[in-house]
């Protein structure tokens, strides 16, 4: 029988109440000092990565979240057995207790921004086009043609790249004022001009909200998305150590084998 | 059944085709079967060497916006990266590779296409 690791909480008693899993299986509780490690049994060699598995995991990170502080362990991480898994707690016992003592009363919140890309994109072109007469002459050979475009393009990329760098400097004055920690993305692509991640303690919650609000009302030609409070997925920090599951590399997946370094957190999602 | 995580947008579609998009960014592997074996590493050699005529094009703007180069320098430049960009161009058409085929994510730099 494997075990399926949910989270790790800063608590090493049972759980009072029942909760279910993957599959409908009891989740419980293994205890190490004085975190523990949430589990439940799986009898398959690897799950389906379907919707409805990934919302289970979450649902039942969600239950701990409300009553413990967790570090929330990546879908699908699956151990060999209880050995294992109290190998992996001895392990990492300082770094989990470093995080959970991080992360106590935070959670994380999802904001997403896009803006109208072509748009501004075309603004800067003619800008840029008033400008550039002077410096175009009609006389230049190919290859000096072939640089002043270049040239312009790489202008024109840089200021849409500088504009974005300003836009979000701007929302994340607000944001941070109510944030513990932050990850920000720029341009994942050329209109998500911004994917950030907050981690916010829970008394801060409301102000952060609104902190969003105001954002949304100061730029209305952009599109916002919020999301959380989420389990602290972003922000568990683990250093690399080598080894970990390698004794269970046979019997789990090759993705398992993969996230076995980093399991904990999202870091690398 | 999740409790407590909410998303609110407005323009939920929307999100899901960036955030689609953004996922298609990402590399993927080089498929190097018996059959296009050659596609395979053509494609992996192509990929480093526009990161590499990338990276030359980005430091000649460079130069240029410090106008650190002479007009002859200019016109040098300007004909190296030329001949690299048609020679990049015949080498995807032999090899039946597209731009997007091409693309290398650099972490925190972004996608190389």
């Amino acid at each position: 029988m494997k075990i399926y690791i949910y989270g790790i909480i800063d608590c090493s008693d049972q759980m009072a109440e029942s909760i279910y899993g993957l599959g409908g299986t009891g989740v419980y509780n293994i205890p190490y000092c004085d975190i523990g490690a949430i589990v439940s049994e799986v009898n398959q060699r690897v799950q389906d990565v379907t919707e409805d598995a990934v919302l289970e995991h979450e649902a039942v990170v969600e239950r701990l979240v409300d009553k413990y502080t967790v570090l929330p362990v990546r879908f699908l991480t699956i151990v060999d057995g209880r050995i294992d898994v109290l190998s992996l707690m001895r392990r990492y016992y300082r770094d989990f207790k470093d995080n959970l003592e991080r992360l106590r009363n935070k959670r994380e919140f999802g904001i997403k921004v896009i803006w109208p890309a072509d748009k501004i994109k075309e603004n800067i072109t003619n800008a840029f086009e008033k400008t550039k007469q002077s410096m175009s002459a009609s006389d230049d050979s190919p290859k000096s043609r072939f640089i002043k475009e270049k040239y312009e393009k790489y202008k024109i990329d840089k200021e849409f790249d500088e504009k974005a760098s300003r836009f979000i400097n701007a929302m994340d004055l607000f944001l941070s004022k109510f944030a513990a920690e932050k990850k920000l993305e720029k341009l994942k692509t050329d209109n998500l001009l911004m994917d950030a991640v907050y981690l916010v303690e829970k008394a801060k919650e409301s102000g952060f909200r609104e902190a969003f609000e105001h954002i949304k009302s100061a730029h209305p030609g952009l599109k916002y998305l919020l999301s959380g409070p989420w389990p602290p997925y972003n922000f568990v920090i683990l250093p690399k150590k080598p080894g970990l599951l390698e004794n269970t590399g046979q019997a789990i997946a090759s993705d398992e084998v993969i996230q076995s370094q980093s399991f904990v957190g999202a870091d690398n999602l | 059944m999740i409790t407590n995580g909410i998303v609110e947008t407005d323009s939920a579609q929307e999100f899901i085709e960036e955030i689609e998009k953004s996922r298609d960014a990402l590399p993927t592997k080089i498929d190097a079967n018996p059959q296009n074996v050659e596609k395979g590493l053509a494609r992996l050699v192509l990929t480093l060497i526009e990161l590499i005529r990338k990276l030359l094009e980005k430091q000649a703007m460079r130069r240029v916006e410090a106008g650190s180069l002479s007009e002859e320098e200019i016109e040098r430049v300007g004909e190296t990266l030329m001949k690299l960009e048609n020679k990049m161009k015949e080498l995807k058409q032999i090899f039946g590779l597209k731009d997007e085929e091409l693309n290398l994510n650099l972490g925190p730099l972004g996608d190389l296409m």
